[in-house]
């Protein structure tokens, strides 16, 4: 009985976990839209920087997403 | 004529011509000589940008000076980002997360990190895309709100009615910077550059421009 309800516990919290990092994916891609819209808008010399560092996070989101799945 | 649009939105073509100053009011000098020279691209106040410009910018349209916010108004949200950076190792110590075995514990650590990175991220975009530009034809503000959506507004120089610079409280005081409101004569009445640098000087420039182009 005891066992059991552990294995819900740790089935829902790789679930939440997954899920996180599944919502915070889409966030990710948000972000890449809506730098890739402000340097477009607005140019100015840091604007290719931005650009690196909006891809950047979306990759380490991608790696998350990655993890989680592999990991928990 | 001011004007709110979206993303997609363009300037019209038939834009009013450019206002010819009197050789008494030299512009250019006159920016440099209240502002004076600025090179950094994470200025609040880019004199003459080189490199600076906007979409809805006419061919023969020239930005004088692109203002954002004041630096220190950067504060608030760095100490913010050190503190949640700081957070992961003290994981450990908080109840019911000890439970978690190391992977979880790992995964939970990148996660934050992730998240405290987008914050900061977010938060400089908001300051860096936060930018009043004035050129020798309009003054125009150009605000990016939840995350997606773009608002620009403008007002010809000719349509300038008032302009009045505004310093309220002690921060403001020390690191001199506050708003200026431009009251227009048009649909939007009124167009405010939120906590710049010198909001006296901006005053200085744009009275300038604006007595120097009605004569």
């Amino acid at each position: 009985m005891l066992g059991s309800l552990h294995t819900y516990l740790a089935l829902a919290q790789k679930l939440s976990f997954t899920l996180g990092s599944l919502i915070y994916f889409v966030f990710a891609v948000i972000v890449v839209k809506q730098t890739t819209m402000m340097t477009k808008n607005v140019n100015d010399k840091f604007n290719p920087v931005l650009i690196v560092l909006a891809y950047l996070h979306f990759a380490l989101t991608i790696l998350l997403v990655f993890l989680t799945l592999t990991l928990l | 004529m001011p004007r709110v649009s979206d993303v997609n939105n363009v300037a019209p073509e038939n834009s009013p011509p450019p206002i010819s100053f009197p050789a008494a009011f030299d512009i250019n000098a006159k920016v440099y000589e209240i502002f004076g020279h600025t090179k950094s691209p994470f200025s609040s106040s880019l004199i003459f940008p080189k490199v600076f410009n906007f979409i809805e910018r006419n061919d023969d349209e020239t930005i004088l000076i692109a203002l954002r916010p004041h630096w220190v108004t950067n504060a608030p949200w760095l100490l913010t980002g050190i503190i949640l950076f700081i957070c992961p190792p003290f994981f450990r110590y908080i109840p019911l997360i000890d439970i978690l075995s190391l992977n979880y514990l790992f995964i939970l650590s990148f996660f934050w990190y992730l998240i405290s990175a987008a914050f900061c991220f977010e938060k400089f975009l908001s300051w860096y895309f936060d930018v009043y530009i004035i050129t020798n034809r309009r003054v125009i503000d150009i605000d990016f709100y939840n995350l997606l959506t773009k608002k620009f507004s403008e007002t010809e120089l000719s349509k300038i009615q008032d302009v009045t610079s505004e310093v309220s409280g002690i921060g403001q005081s020390v690191f001199n910077y506050g708003n200026v409101l431009i009251q227009t004569a048009s649909e939007i009445d009124e167009i405010t550059f939120s906590k710049i640098p010198r909001p006296d000087k901006v005053v200085k420039i744009l009275q300038g421009m604006v007595d120097g182009g009605g004569k």
